[in-house]
């Protein structure tokens, strides 16, 4: 066999997982898709519709027009991170990853594919509730800037679920994650509120955190609102979106608690 | 590398050189385990629980990480070229079978990882089906089927890419004698017909007996015998091959 031959039938392998992924992703939908846009929508709903009438404007911008970006973020990472995490987990814990194991895809591929379902999902939810919000969006917004700082999110986020999914020997450590690292540092990632408005330790608190600079990029896309550089915020979430991807492919390639 | 080596690798469906193997927990599963299965052969490979058998395919199918030594699948190095994957169909011990997709997906997935275009992964997974006798399941769930379906479904799944080598791990452990007759006519056929070569671990002599051309004694991570069943019976003393393996394991 040729090393096209075989680069092709790899690539096919590649297109038949990250498949298998989606399906699983839209078959799903009631567990995948609906959640995260029920929560977002509710978030919407309380903090910029009933609370938002007390606040009515931060940093100049109407209060759901602020949160809007961070919901976004909030909801891509999520998903992202829920989707590869859970689906690799239930591979692994259910043993059928052995299936994918023995063929003959490269880790990178096999990291991919598996990321391929927390993208989508996690675009996807993100994407309905942009349209939901759609007439909350502010004039003068750069959907370029937003939609490519939603798309570095999900690369991040997904490669943590792929590390976290082959991490996790048990269901509470791939609870734990989620719970007690992701939540966390999505809801003091200034999703709610302006961090320059914070006093000490919580400004600083905020600014350490590396979702707070995503949702600072995505609010500077949609509504040209932003305390940190967006070219920066960008950069650095593509570096760690490559560390991330990089780090995933490494442990597939060692076979990190994948193989005995 | 000699050119008698290259031909030797080349030749061989499945050569395993010196291949080492210790968990992290200091288990040594395989020891400098040397192994030739002739290209056609159907191969028996005996030994009892822990010898070895299990970790010797996960490391020639890309299940263990990589051990030392080399092994090679028709020529093909087993750890760093991922063609050999491609020849190597393995059904292992555990049931492990995707739930989220019905008998028939299994099947075509599987057929699909391994770059068999869909609907040509799609025609065999039909093929399969109807020889493994679970046309009536196809679009039933792994974990509706009973546990002798799962077993051949599983079988199944290790041919649709079409391997030379099929290796079956324990394939009839708690499979009822009809089952298990029922799997024998149809690996005799494979063998015989399509030329498939075969390497089958069994805790079941007659099994081995009735099937194998060749069959390898393994004990404590290597190889303790090797031959025919009569070259064996020969060798240890007894009447059956059964009393080979136990004068083997005992040595």
């Amino acid at each position: 066999m040729s090393t096209l031959e075989l680069r092709v039938r790899q690539r096919r392998g590649t297109l038949a997982l990250t498949g298998r992924e989606t399906r699983r992703v839209l078959s799903l939908w009631t567990q995948t898709i609906l959640p995260p846009i029920v929560t977002a929508v509710l978030f919407l709903a309380v903090f910029g519709g009933a609370l938002g009438d007390r606040i009515h404007r931060v940093e100049g911008i109407p209060y759901l027009s602020f949160i809007l970006p961070g919901l976004l973020v909030m909801t891509v990472a999520g998903q992202a991170f829920a989707n590869c995490s859970t689906s690799l987990f239930q591979a692994k814990n259910e043993g059928y990853i052995e299936d994918v194991l023995t063929s003959p895809l490269r880790t990178w591929q096999l990291a991919l594919s598996y990321m391929s379902g927390g993208l989508l999902r996690g675009l996807v939810a993100s994407f309905a509730v942009a349209l939901v919000s759609l007439p909350f969006a502010h004039e003068g917004a750069q959907p370029v800037t937003a939609a490519a700082t939603l798309l570095i999110t999900g690369l991040v986020f997904s490669s943590l679920g792929v590390i976290t999914g082959i991490w996790a020997d048990t269901f509470d450590q791939h609870a734990f994650i989620a719970n007690i690292v992701i939540t966390p540092l999505a809801l003091v990632g200034g999703v709610f509120y302006s961090a320059r408005t914070l006093d000490q330790p919580w400004s600083t608190l905020t600014r350490i955190d590396p979702i707070y600079y995503l949702v600072d990029a995505t609010r500077s896309g949609l509504t040209g609102f932003h305390e940190a550089s967006t070219a920066v915020a960008l950069t650095v979430a593509a570096l760690v979106a490559i560390a991330a991807f990089t780090a995933a492919v490494a442990l597939v390639a060692r076979g990190w608690r994948l193989k005995p | 590398m000699t050119a008698n080596a290259t031909f030797d690798r080349a030749s061989a469906a499945l050569l395993v050189e010196r291949l080492t193997k210790v968990y992290a927990d200091g288990t040594r599963a395989l020891d400098e385990l040397e192994l030739r299965i002739p290209s056609g052969c159907f191969f028996g490979l005996l030994g009892p629980n822990g010898a070895g058998k299990t970790t010797l395919i996960g490391a020639i199918s890309g299940l263990v990480r990589a051990p030392a030594g080399r092994a090679f699948v028709f020529g093909h190095d087993a750890v760093t070229d991922l063609e050999s994957r491609l020849l190597v169909g393995v059904a292992p011990q555990e049931v492990h079978l995707d739930r989220f997709l019905s008998a028939r997906e299994v099947l075509a997935y599987h057929g699909r990882y391994f770059g068999v275009p869909k609907l040509e992964s799609e025609q065999r997974a039909d093929e399969l089906l109807e020889v493994f006798d679970l046309a009536a399941k196809a679009s039933t769930k792994p974990n509706r089927l009973s546990g002798g379906m799962r077993r051949r479904l599983l079988i199944a799944r290790a041919l649709v890419h079409r391997p030379r080598l099929l290796i079956l791990d324990e394939p009839t452990a708690g499979v009822d004698l009809e089952l298990r007759h029922e799997l024998w006519r149809y690996l005799r056929r494979l063998h015989s017909e399509e030329g498939l070569t075969l390497l089958l671990t069994t805790h079941y002599l007659e099994e081995a007996e009735a099937l194998c051309e060749r069959i390898a004694f393994i004990r404590a991570g290597r190889i303790a015998a090797e031959g025919t069943p009569a070259e064996l019976t020969h060798r240890f003393g007894g009447d059956r091959l059964e009393d080979a393996y136990v004068e083997a394991m005992r040595a």
